[in-house]
């Protein structure tokens, strides 16, 4: 370590600052310990809470916004350190975390860490995605949370979920035209296929079902057509979107080709489901293992939230994706046990039995919660169909240009790891650092090479996670004498 | 207890490096199918994470004649192999910021130039004209135009798929467990699988396995005195073009060097000896950005990417190759110390001709084993 660099010491660090992590710096500061929560946006919130610019000064604030602006409101009156506009760009050994932000040290040592990054959206390759005009829900959603702003005038969403229910609920109150919301799920006939079961899942998630009623009825209103069991196969258009050809899908989410047919629009919001945001969770040296139902590679983690990493902690999506509910509970467990940890309490259980009923109520909770994640995961989970809709000339590794066709010739030039892959084709070299190709390419290797996912691994992770300014780590004293 | 494949080949070599996969070309381009095993993927370690310098100068003078006859293959390699390997002759500067260094400099260039290696040396003011982007920390340079880069996963991938298409086999995902040795001459190799256990009855190893080398010659009772070395390159975003060279600093401890899109690969000349860890650290990335004191411009630079690699130290820097006293058959490159990438092609080549022969183009003498005299090598 260079002398001049400023090492920060800290007890617990909670990186991201959505409902887990607001969440776990709450539970950690009320509990006593001195708490710094890290996130890379403007303003706290994260995804679900999502604040709208300061810039544009808006009084009413939606639903989430409101309780996403109390809870921040919380964590900064429990004397929380706030850093946003920081990017957490590495970790290295004894809890050192590298940061880049305007108010920002440059390096933090941390007694503990609570991981709250979230998740990511997961990408779908099909012909025509990288065309401007397509988009995951996800940027919609924030153009019109953060900046008000449309992504365009005649809008189709494709994928799965509630959450695609919401947003173009969100687009038709804000004046757009949305020509159709599609659903892959063959939803209804899974749903009724076990209603007791369902049911069950389904209770005490009463906020959930009136979003959803209240999404449903909004694009009611506006004659919006909603149909489950439709996918999109491709986007169209030269350098803009104009069009998108949908079919029928079958449970496969295979289409059925006699039902393709085109319809017009000059946006498409994707939304295919989450992917856990595990890239700092791994350069940590944490375990992951492969759990598809909860968004793929997930930290394995015990009781106490706390990863095989001593003083590292997960909670909320990623560490499987679980949503906002389960996020604000899980987040709260953790502040608590990172707390506790930092302040030489261990994790033993005379403390534990201090907070007995709390943490009873706080793990009846989660369990309700990862009930009703179960039944989500089974209804809103893409079929392998959707891995086929790319054809050899569809770009698969958007930052280096990399097609399908190039993802299989490395193969079956005998490349049979994900590495070896990106070494000879490129895929996952560029900015997203293998974010978003990296579950493409690993589908692609794993079918050419007839394994799982699980086997084919991941990319390789490795600092900067993402990229950081050269003159960030420079030498500041000396100034070349050019 | 499972069974046991057993194959024959002329020959085996273990390690899907460089080395191994050119010994495997050269091998079938005369029509000798070799069998490589490789315990993980081809380029895996020191290979494919090197920075994919093609040098001739600032070499030891046992290697530069090594290089040179490299460089002569590199220049046809393309057109040879049938792939883009991103060859490049775009020029070596190896820099000095000190009268001293410059002095070591000079007189480096008098031997390279009596050993028919064409450099120039470069005071401050011919640094400035001819590299302008340089910082002015330094007090002159030497220059050799003939020295280049390449991508070193696509040239050793190349020679691979080469080497497959005339006929060689690699094995990947294979690790050679065991050499047998009957009444001094190499008798067999046994390896680990994908598919079980494998036994390869075999008159000639080469071996070739980098920093792994020396752990299963020590069944053979030699011992190699190679040791493990971690060496980290960071990469940058792509930038407008503002240099095509290689340039390196010894008083700096940093090399630079653009890749084709434009990415500028940033390494250590210094490295840590001793440890197989493939960890990036703080340390090296600081390290790294130190590069902005040699090339101010990177000051604008994003670092986008790193990775480390395992490199394989001999004593004295220099490789240890050709056969090894009392084992007939053995056949040993390992030790390159970080030079092994321009190396690689010849190495491969004269391995070729130490098996086809008995004897190679050109003399391997003086890095032969048998130069660490006071460690033991009989078995």
């Amino acid at each position: 370590m260079t002398p001049e660099r400023e090492m920060v010491q800290a007890e617990v660090v909670v990186i991201g600052a959505g409902p887990a992590g607001l969440s776990a710096a709450l539970a950690a500061a009320r509990a006593g310990a001195r708490v710094t929560l890290i996130d890379n946006n403007h303003q706290p919130g994260g995804q679900y809470f999502r604040q709208p610019a300061v810039e544009l000064r808006v009084r009413k604030l939606a639903g989430h916004q409101r309780v996403g602006q109390a809870l921040t409101q919380r964590v900064t009156a429990a004397g929380v350190r706030l850093l946003t506009e920081t990017t957490v760009w590495g970790a290295f050994e004894d809890k050192v975390l590298a940061l880049y932000g305007p108010e920002a040290p440059e390096f933090i040592r941390a007694q503990a860490i609570v991981l709250a990054r979230g998740a990511y959206e997961r990408p779908a390759a099909f012909p025509g995605w990288t065309l401007p005009g397509v988009m995951m829900s996800g940027a919609a959603q924030i153009l019109l949370k953060s900046q008000r702003i449309l992504p365009g005038q005649r809008v189709v969403l494709a994928g799965t979920g509630p959450l695609q229910l919401v947003v173009a609920a969100g687009l038709v109150q804000a004046g757009a035209q949305v020509v159709a919301v599609l659903d892959g799920s063959p939803l209804l006939r899974r749903i009724l296929f076990r209603p007791l079961h369902n049911g069950l899942a389904l209770w005490g998630q009463w906020s959930r079902l009136a979003e959803g009623l209240s999404s449903w009825w909004t694009l009611r209103r506006a004659g919006v057509p909603f149909r489950t069991g439709w996918g999109v196969l491709a986007a169209h258009g030269q350098d803009q979107l104009t069009g998108v050809t949908i079919a029928q899908l079958d449970d496969q989410w295979r289409p059925r080709p006699d039902t393709a047919t085109m319809l017009a629009c000059d946006t498409l919001c994707c939304g295919y489901g989450f992917i856990p945001a595990t890239h700092l969770s791994r350069l940590l040296g944490v375990r992951h293992e492969w759990q598809p139902r909860r968004g793929g590679w997930v930290p394995l983690r015990d009781r106490h939230l706390q990863t095989n990493v001593p003083g590292v902690f997960a909670a909320g999506d990623c560490a499987g994706i679980g949503g906002a509910e389960l996020a604000v509970i899980e987040g709260e467990l953790a502040g608590r046990a990172a707390a506790a940890q930092v302040q030489g309490n261990g994790l033993n259980p005379s403390h534990e039995d201090a907070a007995n009923g709390e943490l009873e109520r706080l793990r009846r909770a989660m369990r309700r919660e990862q009930r009703f994640q179960q039944l989500y995961s089974e209804l809103f989970t893409p079929g392998p169909g959707l891995d086929d809709l790319a054809r050899p000339e569809t770009i698969v590794c958007r930052c280096e240009g990399v097609t399908r066709a190039q993802v299989s010739q490395a193969v079956q030039s005998g490349a049979d790891t994900l590495a070896m892959v990106k070494g000879i084709a490129r895929c996952g070299m560029g900015n997203c650092q293998g974010r978003i190709c990296g579950p493409l390419v690993a589908t692609l290797v794993a079918q050419e090479t007839g394994r799982d996912w699980a086997q084919v691994g991941q990319f390789s992770v490795r600092p900067p996670i993402f990229p950081i300014p050269v003159a960030a780590l420079a030498p500041r004293a000396e100034h070349p004498s050019n | 207890m499972a069974d046991v494949r057993t194959l024959e080949a002329p020959v085996v070599i273990i390690g899907g490096g460089i080395v191994g996969c050119a010994a495997a070309y050269y091998l079938a381009c005369r029509g000798v199918r070799a069998v490589l095993l490789e315990r993980s993927v081809i380029a895996a370690e020191a290979s494919g994470r090197n920075g994919g310098g093609v040098r001739a100068q600032c070499r030891d003078r046992r290697e530069r004649r090594l290089a040179m006859a490299s460089i002569k293959l590199w220049e046809g390699l393309q057109a040879e192999l049938g792939a883009d390997v991103e060859y490049v002759q775009a020029g070596n500067i190896r820099l000095a910021a000190t009268e001293e260094r410059m002095a070591q400099l000079v007189s480096e260039a008098e031997e390279e130039l009596a050993d028919g290696l064409q450099v120039e040396v470069w005071d401050r003011q011919q640094l400035r004209r001819r590299a302008p982007y340089l910082s002015g920390a330094f007090v002159g340079a030497k220059y050799c135009a003939t020295d280049g880069i390449a991508n070193p996963i696509l040239a050793t991938w190349a020679f691979a798929q080469a080497a497959r298409r005339n006929g060689a086999t690699l094995l990947t995902h294979t690790q050679a467990v065991e050499v047998q040795v009957e009444r001094g001459q190499v008798a067999g190799v046994r390896a680990r699988g994908p598919q079980g256990e494998l036994k390869i009855e075999t008159p000639f190893l080469i071996h070739a396995a980098g920093p792994w080398t020396p752990e299963l010659a020590l069944g053979l009772g030699i011992h190699i005195p190679v040791e493990p070395a971690r060496s980290v390159v960071v990469v940058t975003q792509p930038m407008p073009l503002i240099f095509k060279e290689f340039v390196s600093s010894h008083d700096f401890g940093i090399y630079a060097r653009p890749a084709r899109k434009g990415h500028i690969h940033i390494g250590g000349v210094t490295i840590k000896t001793g440890s197989f860890d493939k960890e990036v650290t703080l340390e090296a990335m600081t390290h790294m950005a130190r590069s902005v004191l040699m090339v101010p411009a990177l000051q604008k630079a994003n670092f986008l990417r790193a990775w480390a690699g395992t490199l394989a130290m001999t004593p004295d820097r220099v490789p240890v190759i050709g056969p090894v006293d009392g084992i007939r058959g053995y056949l040993l490159a390992s030790g390159f110390s970080g030079h092994g990438f321009c190396l690689g092609p010849i190495v491969g080549k004269l391995l070729s001709e130490l098996v086809l022969e008995g004897e190679p183009s050109l003399s391997l003498d003086d890095l032969r084993l048998a130069r660490f005299a006071d460690t033991p090598t009989q078995p």
